[in-house]
């Protein structure tokens, strides 16, 4: 059977936070978690091939806190046959590094005959984009990023994909097992059954821990990180704006109106018009 | 307690009021003010005023009063009935009565209660209460309301405010004028059930305050309502009795009633609600589901089993007939970012929407008692879609406010060739018992006459929307027969003529389907009390009787 693994995070919902500006911690109030967009996309691809082949076997991975099972009971909903949570204390305050060292190992200890890994390009809280790359350096397989189509040769030996450059769409092959990073493209997102959601619950979601796997705690959490966040902190307002208050309405346009046009905003726009 | 003796009110300088004079000038710089969602248009206000507080408020009322100018109200414009478009006059917004006052707890009845100007939009309500921040509290220099704030954020639960019309740019204020329900009303009802308190400024300028609990009718059906200078006028309420449907028509009354439920869903034609009072409840995860079916009785069935179950606790229950499903088919093939949701599934001939509560950490029985009734029903629970992550339920939500928007641009687009046209779009409830014959009414009638149509809404209440979209005048004769038809099977049947839109300017024909002109005459007497001149909001509810 063909194994796709699928890594996936579970993210604030970012459209809602805010950062303190006195403290700079993330006002965390009402925001609720969800599966990562990106991861989601993975997913869909995943769930997608697996369609056309029921050979294959579908796992999401995902490393956090406990509550990071709901993410992994959407993967469920959405497809997954197996879900695996990577939850322990020793995980905490992992980068980039830690958390790529944490999954390799996973997928080399627990699915070493894996044969395709993808990952969401990036996650919308840290937008590092860099974990899906450092797993397949970790694991030393050729990784295509930024993919929006993703399908396996017929001969099951190859993987080929579409992928976004800044130049056009490029389409790529790589050899098997090969690790490939997922954005938007042209994906619509799904939405599962209620058949589906039910079943989702009845799976088990496995839990692994530091002491389940054979790992290097050197290289795990905040003790294996590289990098720290120091602050987090809104980007500064312009110093330069200006708000008009209490007046009326035609006023304020003529005075917006005026500063467009000494400013010589208007001009290019006025000769594009033409 | 019958008696109630309303307060003088400060009263600023009428001079220093914003204003426009003059229709011209309020049509050429302030056109918004004139229309509304019914895209009813004024002709004659010759006023607009928008005072910043209560003081300007009664000057406003004061100054216009002693010209016998009357007053129609607006906040958010967003009603489907003209309410607030003005038939002659002077316009009053209350825009600047957006501020949130406090939140207190109240310990009687162990509810949190929010109190806010009538301008705050439940959009903005919404937004707050998510996030717990309120700007206005915020900056508050009271202590107590700072004490109380400040208990509420430490709370460990979040809380919502149930009602949701559709269109949550709406105002409190307004939501409160015309009593405003939306999907959640099936488990929650409408916007009277959650309204504590009002503050209401009288055409006399004086003011009342009115917390739900403390004046009722009394035994002979009366209330007795006292000025400053002592003089009494004796209420008496309507004796009718209202359907046991959702009803937005004419205003409410029972025996021994609360008075502020006169003023909720008056239309604003007895007093100018300035604050309320709202009840909030606790937030909790929700499950959407949208089960798509075989046909449209399909539907009308199983809505008659989900709501006779007990076991299940649903949110709403909302439809979508066969043919709006087509019609979303054509969207979503023509733009398929706008719909963002997946095809529509070619077996889908009909949907139910609802929602329901939702444990990520339970095994949710519940909705395994929710698969097998759909499949008792002959229905297939996978051909279903389901969404528990908050921004998969925003963007059904989205989903399920999409049917109402794409009519309104076809019937947009038809005006350009032929400017009468106009939306027909139905707005009344039955009792349970009937729902099937209401249903089959609609469609028999609608597909005789081969006109295009579509029908969704909150079938839970047994109140769908049909719209019928006219492809010319004579469809729009048809289908304006077809309504009052349509209206007059409903009250047949024990229902409503208006169960959440009103009445307003452009559905008084209905009224007089409903209640008897005695009946009608004895809510005149109701305005009559409260605003003896007829000066606030002209032509609705009853014809205009002081505009030219």
């Amino acid at each position: 059977m063909k194994k796709i693994v699928v890594c996936v995070k579970q993210v604030p919902e970012v459209t809602d936070v805010q950062v303190d500006p006195t403290t700079g911690t993330l006002l965390r109030e009402g925001v609720q978690s969800i599966l990562n967009p990106f991861c989601e996309y993975a997913l869909d691809h995943a769930a997608r091939i697996k369609q056309a082949d029921a050979d294959i076997e579908v796992i999401a991975i995902c490393m956090g806190p406990p509550q990071a099972e709901d993410a992994l009971r959407r993967c469920l909903e959405l497809g997954a046959d197996r879900a695996i949570l990577l939850t322990d204390r020793k995980f905490a305050g992992a980068d980039t590094w830690a958390t790529a060292y944490t999954l390799a190992e996973v997928i080399r200890q627990l699915i070493p005959d894996f044969t395709l890994i993808l990952a969401g390009k990036q996650a919308i809280d840290g937008d590092t984009a860099q974990v899906g790359p450092e797993i397949a350096e970790i694991l030393g397989l050729p990784q295509i990023t930024y993919g929006t189509n993703v399908n396996l040769t017929a001969d099951g030996r190859r993987v080929q994909v579409k992928r976004e450059a800044e130049h056009g769409i490029e389409v790529l092959d790589a050899a098997l097992p090969a690790l490939v990073t997922i954005t938007k493209g042209e994906t619509q997102r799904r939405a599962p059954s209620l058949d589906a959601v039910i079943d989702a619950h009845r799976k088990n979601i496995e839990i692994i821990t530091a002491g389940d796997l054979s790992l290097d705690e050197e290289k795990l959490g905040l003790k294996g990180s590289y990098t720290q966040v120091v602050k987090v902190f809104p980007p500064p307002t312009k110093k330069d704006s200006r708000v008009l208050k209490d007046l009326e309405p035609a006023e304020a346009a003529r005075e917006i109106f005026s500063f467009l046009k000494e400013n010589h905003f208007l001009e290019n726009n006025r000769s594009g018009a033409k | 307690m019958h008696t109630i003796i309303s307060q003088p009110a400060s009263r600023a300088d009428f001079k220093t009021v914003k204003r426009i004079d003059g229709y011209e000038a309020i049509k050429t710089d302030y056109p918004i003010y004139l229309t509304d969602e019914s895209k009813l248009v004024s002709t004659d206000a010759n006023h607009l005023f928008i005072p910043r507080d209560e003081a300007e408020l009664v000057a406003v009322i004061q100054a216009m009063s002693a010209q016998s100018i009357p007053i129609t109200i607006a906040g958010s414009r967003t009603g489907l009935v003209g309410g607030s478009v003005p038939a002659c006059g002077a316009i009053v917004s209350l825009e600047r009565f957006d501020r949130v006052e406090s939140l207190f707890f109240d310990e009687d009845h162990q509810e949190w209660v929010l109190r806010a100007g009538a301008y705050v939009s439940l959009k903005s309500l919404e937004a707050m209460l998510k996030s717990k921040r309120f700007p206005d509290l915020e900056k508050t220099e009271d202590a107590s309301v700072r004490r109380s704030y400040e208990r509420f954020k430490a709370d460990a639960d979040t809380y919502l405010y149930p009602p949701d019309p559709t269109e949550m740019s709406a105002s409190l204020g307004g939501s409160v004028v015309t009593n405003a329900s939306g999907a959640r009303t099936f488990r929650f009802g409408a916007t009277r059930n959650w309204v504590r308190g009002l503050r209401v400024v009288l055409a006399n300028g004086e003011f009342i305050d009115i917390p739900r609990g403390k004046y009722f009718a009394s035994e002979e059906g009366t209330f007795e309502i006292v000025n400053t200078a002592g003089e009494r006028r004796t209420l008496t309420i309507p004796d009718y009795r209202l359907p046991e449907t959702k009803c937005a028509a004419g205003f409410f009354t029972a025996p021994g009633m609360d008075l502020i439920d006169l003023f909720i869903g008056s239309e604003g034609v007895l007093g100018i609600v300035t604050q309320v009072d709202v009840a909030l409840i606790k937030s909790e995860p929700k499950i959407s589901i949208v089960q798509f079916l075989e046909d449209d009785y399909q539907a009308v069935r199983l809505t008659a089993s989900l709501r006779s179950d007990q076991r299940i606790k649903l949110d709403f229950l909302e439809f979508y007939s066969g043919n709006a499903l087509n019609l979303l088919r054509r969207v979503q093939a023509e733009a398929p970012s706008t719909v963002n949701m997946p095809p529509i599934p070619d077996e889908a001939r009909s949907a139910l929407f609802f929602e329901l509560n939702y444990d990520s950490q339970s095994n949710n029985d519940h909705l395994v008692l929710l698969q097998e009734i759909i499949r008792q029903h002959g229905a297939d629970p996978a051909l279903s879609w389901a969404a528990h992550e908050p921004r998969e339920l925003e963007r059904f939500k989205v989903f399920r406010h999409l049917l109402p928007e794409t009519v309104n641009s076809i019937i947009a687009e038809r005006k350009k060739s032929i400017p009468k046209l106009h939306k027909l779009g139905t707005d009344l409830a039955v009792p349970d018992d009937h729902l099937m014959d209401i249903w089959t009414h609609y469609q028999e009638n609608c597909d005789a006459l081969n006109l295009e149509w579509v029908a969704f809404g909150h079938i839970g209440n047994n109140h769908i929307h049909v719209n019928i979209l006219p492809r010319s005048i004579e469809e729009l004769n048809q289908g304006l027969e077809l309504y009052q038809l349509f209206a007059q099977k409903a009250v047949e049947w024990g229902g409503a003529v208006s169960a959440e839109h009103g009445i307003g300017k452009i559905k008084q024909n209905f009224l007089a389907l409903m209640f008897t002109p005695e009946q009608i005459s004895q809510m005149q007497h109701v305005k009559a009390v409260f605003d003896p001149d007829y000066l606030l909001n002209p032509g609705d509810l009853f014809p205009c009787e002081v505009c030219a």
